[in-house]
Parts: structure tokens; sequence; C-alpha cells
């Protein structure tokens, strides 16, 4: 899959796993945050977000604090996605 | 108002079917605390520890008679501690069936201990189980209720973590408010594949043996269990425990799963606390802690603790005892608080080794005789409910 | 005793004070579900993770809260909390063989979710707390109100009563019997002589204080039970009255809370019967169905008819000649065995 084409369906993914209502994934840009400013995800988000690229993409991350250096934003999930997906 | 006693006790954990056992067992330093949960079948049964109270849902119910249809694990060991409880204070059955006799019981788990049944029941329409009314909170009071046909104020409390601190308190309102002379106050929950999961989807479930206020916990473990206290205004020729002299609940209002870093939630429950008691911090001398063991609460607890006393006094979890009770939990450690308070001793917080890097506190490490005379219990919960409680001696 | 100074309230209908049965709500596929508005107070960051629980009591609390800051303690009664993320949360477990688990539904299936995200949104970090006795949960709530109130009497409360239908209780309930089998029209509800009820929800919330001068009405006492005793139920009812009423005071309206369940109907009946012939009897089940804190709908629904001294037509069971409406008696029995009695009178 191309990366763009990844990114797409991966902002897809997100918007639909953690509802969030009022966003449109073409709207996320690449680069912005994931947390804090930019989308305003949390610590719940986090995990969710874990779980989602372990049920999404066979990825395994046993520590949320690993998580967070990888959920930084759509551009640092994909990177990662594409050097461990499993599925 | 009225002055509010602790006339009995009783309670039933991982480490003892009555006072008599968790009192020798916390003087011991024993752990309940193993792998081996044979409750319900569950993935982590071997792969995550548990503090399982060591009887069978089957003895229990034989135990207690239970003829009754859809009785669960909770209900059952909440009649384990609260028959404990009202036998130590002497209450006769027409005491407790009596108009100013109230019931305030906990719980976070209810009847959901049977998950497998509620998922069958929730999602097929075809035959009911003998549970459809056994699933909520409330149930496990309205058992005690039927059983002891009691007819003054019935209710049941769920915030959570410090859930059975909140019913303990809500008692003592009743007696000093005049809604009732006497209230069997309490909680229980046990262990279920729910809360098991959720923990773990959490990420705060620790892969061994908790180690509160230590430099390197690794979360916390459930438990289960039932304690319940007889609150009496008047005591006169009774036997008292301690005096509930003060308590307080307060909101984190941070996050819905976890402590605000500055800890205002405690900060303030421990304050209010201090404050219905008319107490000075420097009065209260042992804090036992809510201590799950997890990241988050040792650290901000412990934060809370330095910001409201300075210098704090002797302080432990009983967590690494009887794992994390949850809905139980207010009510076990009040016994425990009670406890230290009567025979004027502390018992160790197990499993400890170094202290937390940015609060340097040490808990109490053995156990050790000495002059207690206000104890403060602390229990926070999801949703930023923080209650702290004050026994002083009687 | 305590004032209620403002009230707010999601329940399956837009207008209760229609005359006309034709323009209320009626139950569709056996169900009576709230009419939820568009949550315009709650930040959608938040909103998207919220059960409907949730979403309700916080929206029906929030437009009330003027001043968050201000309040005491914020109480909520519910039997159930969020039941909805609680299966879903467990449904998850099954379906991923307790495997990679999302953990929000879990957090939000708590019963203190409410109260806690109430407390979050309004920076309230005071008394917080979550009654769950089931049918007597939102009694339990009032009762706590009353005595913060005495114990910090200058203080303000927010209360409230919230439980929501979702599939999974009402299989659950269906599966003991709560509900009618034949479907049943709300215009019908009261003639239905079969068991079972409408299974319905809600979320009603009350700003509490001791403050007379600006209040809707009083509530002067409320009084629970637990018995399928009818005796006993009657003598609870006497009781009450006579400790909460003077001899010279009468009880203008009996709002009851049949729910056209025939074997529940014997406990209104018989409490209906030992009131003065000159008070009006109402029922309100048909606006809001039946769940374990539709006595807070209850409550609600009194402080409307206080306020515009008019009662609906589809409201009277019994209708008297008396026009000023100054002392209400609720009475709820949740499945013929929880009771609890409030009396409440005009502030005006």
């Amino acid at each position: 899959m191309e990366t763009a084409e990844l990114k797409l369906q991966l902002k897809k993914q997100i918007v639909e796993f953690l509802n969030l209502i009022q966003v449109k994934p073409e709207d996320i840009k690449d680069d912005e945050p994931l947390f804090g400013e930019g989308l305003g995800l949390d610590s719940i988000d986090s995990i969710e977000l874990i779980v989602l690229l372990g049920r999404e993409y066979g990825i395994n991350i046993q520590d949320p604090k690993e998580g967070r250096k990888i959920l930084v934003d759509i551009n640092t999930m994909v990177a990662y996605i594409e050097q461990h997906r499993t599925k | 108002m009225n002055r509010v006693f602790v006339t009995g006790m009783g309670i039933i954990s991982a480490i003892g079917n009555s006072v008599a056992e968790n009192h020798l067992a916390l003087k011991e330093g024993k752990s309940g605390i193993s792998k081996n949960l044979n409750l319900f079948p569950t993935k982590y049964a071997s792969l995550l520890p548990f503090a399982q109270v060591g009887i069978s849902t089957n003895e229990l119910s034989s135990k207690l008679k239970i003829i009754e249809k859809g009785v669960t694990r909770t209900s059952m060991l909440a009649l384990h501690a609260f028959n404990e409880a009202v036998e130590d204070a002497g209450l006769s059955g027409s005491i407790i069936s009596a108009h100013d006799t109230a019931l305030i019981g906990a719980s976070t788990v209810g009847g959901m201990c049977l998950t497998d049944e509620l998922y069958e029941d929730a999602n097929k329409c075809e035959q009911g189980s003998d549970y459809t009314q056994s699933y909520d909170c409330a149930s496990v009071c309205l058992f005690l209720q039927q059983r002891y046909k009691m007819s003054g104020i019935i209710n049941t409390i769920n915030t959570a973590c410090s859930s059975a601190a909140n019913a303990i308190m809500y008692g003592a309102m009743l007696i000093k408010n005049g809604f009732a002379d006497r209230a069997i106050v309490g909680g229980a929950d046990s262990l279920a594949k729910f809360t098991i999961n959720g923990f773990n989807a959490l990420h705060i479930l620790s892969p061994e043996t908790c180690t509160p206020f230590d430099e390197n916990r690794k979360g916390l473990n459930l438990g289960e269990g039932a304690a319940f206290l007889v609150l009496e205004k008047d005591a006169a020729e009774k036997k008292i425990y301690a005096e509930l002299t003060g308590y307080c609940n307060a909101n984190d209002a941070y996050h819905p799963s976890s402590l605000s870093e500055q800890g205002d939630g405690p900060f303030f429950s421990m304050q209010g606390a201090l404050q219905s008691a008319g107490l000075a911090a420097a009065d209260i001398n042992f804090i036992n802690a809510h201590g799950t063991g997890t990241e988050n609460n040792d650290e901000v607890e412990s934060r809370a603790m330095i910001r409201l006393f300075n210098n704090p006094p002797d302080f432990a979890s009983s967590k690494a005892n009887v794992g994390h009770t949850l809905g139980a939990a207010g009510a076990v450690e009040a016994v425990f608080s009670i406890l230290s308070l009567y025979y004027q001793e502390l018992y160790a917080n197990l499993y400890y080794n170094k202290a937390i890097p940015s609060t340097g506190l040490v808990p109490v490490q053995v156990y050790k005789k000495m002059p207690v005379q206000h104890v403060m219990s602390n229990s926070f919960g999801f949703g930023g409910n923080c209650s702290s409680l004050i026994f002083s001696k009687a | 005793m305590m004032y209620i100074q403002h009230f707010n309230c999601i329940s399956p209908q837009h207008n209760v004070l229609n005359n006309d049965l034709d323009l209320l709500n009626d139950a569709s596929e056996k169900k009576m579900q709230a009419n939820e508005p568009v949550y315009e107070s709650i930040p959608p960051g938040v909103l998207r993770r919220m059960g409907k629980a949730i979403r309700m009591g916080v929206g029906a609390a929030l437009p009330i809260c003027k001043a968050p800051a201000l309040l005491n303690g914020i109480l909520i009664g519910t039997a159930n909390g969020g039941m909805e993320d609680c299966i879903k949360f467990l449904n998850q477990m099954v379906q991923y063989e307790e495997g990679l688990l999302a953990p929000g539904n879990f957090v939000q299936s708590t019963n203190n979710a409410i109260a806690g995200q109430l407390g979050l949104l309004t920076e309230n970090k005071k008394y917080n707390i979550t009654h769950v006795s089931r049918g007597l949960a939102f009694e339990n709530a009032l009762t706590d109100a009353m005595m913060q109130l005495k114990e910090n009497p200058a203080g303000c409360y927010l209360l409230g009563g919230v439980d929501e239908l979702s599939t999974y209780n009402y299989n659950i309930e269906k599966l003991a019997g709560a509900y009618k089998e034949e479907v049943v029209s709300i215009k019908n509800l009261y003639t239905t002589d079969s068991p079972g009820c409408i299974a319905g929800e809600g979320a009603s919330m009350f700003v509490v204080n001791n403050d007379a001068a600006n209040a809707i009405a009083k509530v002067e006492a409320v009084t629970t039970l637990h018995s399928n005793n009818l005796n006993e139920v009657k003598d609870k009812l006497k009781i009450f009255i006579e400790e909460n009423l003077c001899d010279d005071d009468k009880i203008d309206l009996f709002l009851s809370g049949e729910n056209g369940d025939n074997r529940d109907l014997k406990y209104y009946t018989a409490c209906e019967s030992l009131l003065n012939s000159n008070t009006t009897v109402g029922r309100f089940k048909h606006l809001c169905g039946e769940y374990p804190t539709a006595s807070a709908f209850a409550l609600w629904l009194c402080c409307i008819l206080l306020q515009k001294q008019n009662i609906p037509h589809h409201i009277i069971k019994k209708k008297t000649t008396e026009k000023k409406l100054k002392n209400v008696l609720l009475y709820n029995n949740y499945k013929g065995y929880q009771h609890g009695f409030m009396l409440i009178k005009s502030c005006r």
C-alpha cells in the first residue's frame, strides 16, 4: 500500500475507533500532534490507539510508554506501521 | 450532632475469613496474593497474581445456608462479613430489623462476578439465568436486607474504589442527622473476569505481587473480599473499637481514571477529614494509604501527603496483603485501621524496597507497637473520587 | 427539607404540558427512549466518549449549573450507570478472547462516571457521590442532599437521577419478566390489565439549597421502605403524612408511579385509598416509562406542575374541584418492593 493511502486509511480508523465526532479524517494533518494541542487526545486514547495498531496491523506494543513515542502524529505512526506491520 | 462509635467488625479477605485471622496475618506480614485463580475460567488465571478469598463459592453457599435463588459470590462474601460484624456488636435479629438500623453497602462489581452469565443474559433473549436480578451493585445489599428483614434505610454506593469509604461516611451522616441510631456499613466485591480485563486493558495490573510505594512498582493486584462495621450513636456499656471522628469526600476533577500530578483530590479529602474531626495534621499518628502500587496513585498520594503533612506520619498500604478489593477496599482498610488503634500497633507495608525518588517517602516496613490515637484511612477511585476517614481511639 | 432552585430533564417527551395526548411521544418497539437534544453544552472532545447515561446526565445538568464552581457537591442516583458501555466492554472481551481490549468502555461503565464527568467538566472538586440502590437510588441521593444541607446550611448542591435504556438491560429485564409481552400504547398503559410495564429512561437534574426566597418548590421530606407487604406500605405512608403534614393541611395532588403492571397496582391503589377525598390523583409513567430512577422524573414533573399551577388532562386519574396546587405527595415503587415517598410543597 502507498504511504499516502495508508495515511488516509489510518486517519479513518482513528476517527472511527476514537469516535472523533466533528473530525473529518482528511482534515487531520500528517504532522498534527495527536496529544495535547492538535487533536487533544488523552492517555486513555493512547491505550486505545495501541489496541487499534494491534487489531488492524498486528503490531504488539506492551509498554504504553513505548507507545507514546510512536503515537506522536500520523507521520510517526505510519512510519512505524510500515516497518512493523504483520498484517 | 450525634457521635459515631464502631462497636462491631467483620471481614473476609485473602488473608483470612474473620477479623481474628486477618489480624494475625497482618501481624505476621502475610500476603494472600498468588497466581492460581480458580474461581472462573480466564486466560489470566495463572498469568497474573490475584488475592483470592480461600473459600470456594460452593463452600460459602453451604456454610451460609444459601437457599435463595440467584445469590452471587459477592453477596455471599458480604453476608459472611456482615454476620461476623453484627454478632461481634451483639445485635439481635430484632435490632437488625428495626426501623432505626440502616444498611449502607458498597460494591463496584456486584453480581458481575458472573461475567459469562451476564454476557448471555444481556445478548440473548431466549431463556434467562437465575441471576437476572443479581447483576447490579444494589443486589448485594438487597440480599442482606431480605435475609435480615431490615426495615431501615437501605442504600448502596458505587464511586469505584472509594465506594466503601463513602458508604461508611454515609452511614455516619445518617446517625449524625438522626435518620438512624445505628448503621451497618461496608462493602463487598469479588474477583471478576470483567474487572480483570478492564484493569488489564488500562495496563495497571502488576505481573508480580504489587509493591506499594516502591520505586519500581509495576501496578496493582486485584483482590476480593468484604468487610462491615457496626456504627452506633449510643455505645454505652458496649465494647467500643473506635470512634469515627472525621470524614471527607473530594473530587480530583482531572481525568476519568488517573489522579492529577498535584493531587488536589487526595489533598482536599485528607484536609477536609482533618477539619471535620477538628484535628491538626500533627494529631494523625498513622495513615492507612490507598497505595495501590500503580505508578500514578502512589506518587500522587505521596505528594499530597507531603503537601498536607509536610513531614507525613507513619503510613502503609495493605494492598500487598489483600490486593485491591475495589468496592470493598475502604471497609477492609477501615477494619485494618481500627485494629491498629485497638491494639496500638502498625502493620508492615510489604515488598517495599526503595523510595520513590521524587518524594523520598518510606512506609512502615516492619510490624511495630506504638501509641496510636488517630488514624487516617484513604481511598481513591476512578472519576477522581477521593475519600478520607479518621478513626480515633475511643 | 430543602429547596429546588433550578430543574431540568431529558425524557422521552418534548413537552409534557401538552394537553393533547396525541401530541405526546408514544412508545416505539415497546420502549420509551429519551428524546435527546443536541448537546451543545458538552465539548465534542468529551462527548465522543460518553455513553447514553453519561450524555443524558451531563446534558441535563450543565444547563442549570450556572455557576458550577459555587456548587458544594454533585449527588447522582443511578441504578445502572453506563450499562451499555459495560456490556460493550464485555462483548469486546468475548470477541477478542480476553486479548487486546480498548479500555474506554470499561472506564465509562463505572456507575460514578456521570458524577465524575460532571465534576470534571465543571471543575468541581467538592463532594461527589453516586447512589446505586436500584429503585431507590434517587431517594437516597435526595436524602444525602438534605443531610449535606444540614451540615452545610449555606451550601448549594446538584442532585440528579439518571438511568439509560440500552439493548442490554432491556434484554435482561425482559428475561426477568419486567415488560409487557404485548405492544401497548401509552394511551392504554393504565387500562391494560396485564403484567409488565413499558421500559423507559431519562435524566432529571435539580439545583438545591436552603434558600426559600426564589425557590420553585420545597422538598419537605422523603422516606423509603423495602417490603412487599401491603399493610407495611400503608403504615409507612400514614406515619409519613402524620409526621410531615399539619392537621389543617392536605395533599392536593397524589402523583402516583402507576406503571400499568397489574402486579404492582395494589400498592398504588392502597396508598390512594388513604388520601383525602379532595386530593387529585395523577400519574406520570406514560410520559417516561419505567426505570429505576423514574421518581427523579416525577420530582421534575412536580416542579413544572407547581410552577404552572396546571395539570394536563392526561396526567389526571381522579379529578377534584380544588384549584390551587400546594402540596404534592409523590409515591413510586420499583417492582413492588422498593417504595419511596416524597412530600413536595409549593414555594409560590
